[in-house]
């Protein structure tokens, strides 16, 4: 992680390209920033600043936040756990969607450049980030699109779980039966 | 062989991990070790691995896995991030 691959938008000396930007598309980077599952805070700014790059016009980042509320009832904490293979379900995760981007995994590729994605556990309170993707790319409609894609997969496959802490004491593990 | 429980699953077994030993003719799968599971903590429980997931030495496993003394078993219900 971290390097960049050679990169079909820039001139042989490394630097921008005279003239219009780049176009992706099919020759997008498709790199992986960073991913973490952490105890720490989720550091947005850093996860914009991770992703972005000359090439990238669009930045998109979702941020999943604690709330007060679910179903009706009052919420006080959330509390997130993971299991070990956590970190490493992440990072296949966001690989899979590098790849995609590139057109590696099948496909015309997604167009975006770059992405970064964090989970955070422990006792989080209300308005803290429990999850942050931040994707680049050269326009908007494919950094929407594969954000959206991402944390849908995220949701998906990445085994954490949270329980949920009600004003009035009450608790529940989300999504158990 | 030792079962991991995790989230709502170590919540209703009221433990993280048990280890659990089953005299019964081989082969022994992780189905039986289920049944077993629920003799010991109940419907609550059972109600719950329904709708779990399992892994096995590190590798996503179904009910006919068979099952060595020393495996390890871990119980993940459905999963609740973002």
């Amino acid at each position: 992680m971290g390097t960049r691959p050679p990169d079909p938008g820039r001139s042989p000396d490394g630097g921008p390209s005279d003239g219009e930007p780049p176009d992706r598309g099919p020759s997008a980077t498709g790199r992986v920033a960073f991913t973490a599952v952490t105890d720490e805070p989720l550091d947005v700014a850093r996860h914009e600043a991770a992703v972005g790059g000359p090439a990238s016009g669009a930045v998109v980042t979702f941020a999943g936040v604690v709330r007060d509320h679910d179903g009706g009832r009052a919420v006080r904490s959330i509390e997130y756990v993971g299991h070990p293979s956590a970190s490493l379900v992440l990072a296949e995760v966001a690989a899979e969607t590098a790849a995609g981007m590139t057109g590696a995994a099948g496909g015309p590729g997604t167009g975006a450049d770059a992405v970064a994605v964090s989970h955070r556990l422990g006792e989080l309170a209300i308005g803290d980030a429990a999850l942050v993707v931040s994707v680049a790319a050269a326009h908007r409609q494919a950094a929407f699109a594969v954000a959206s894609a991402l944390v849908d997969e995220v949701k998906r496959r990445l085994p954490v779980w949270k329980r949920q802490v009600f004003a009035d004491g009450d608790e529940e593990w989300v999504a158990c039966p | 062989m030792s079962v991991r429980y995790f989230a709502g699953a170590a919540a209703e077994a009221g433990t993280d991990e048990e280890q659990i030993t089953l005299m019964v003719p081989p082969p022994l799968t992780l189905a039986t070790l289920l049944d077993e599971v629920t003799a010991r903590h109940g419907a609550g429980l059972a109600r719950i691995l329904a709708a779990c997931s399992f892994i096995v030495n590190e590798v996503t496993a179904t009910g006919e896995r068979t099952l060595d003394d020393g495996a390890r078993v871990d119980v993940l219900p459905p999963f609740a991030g973002g």
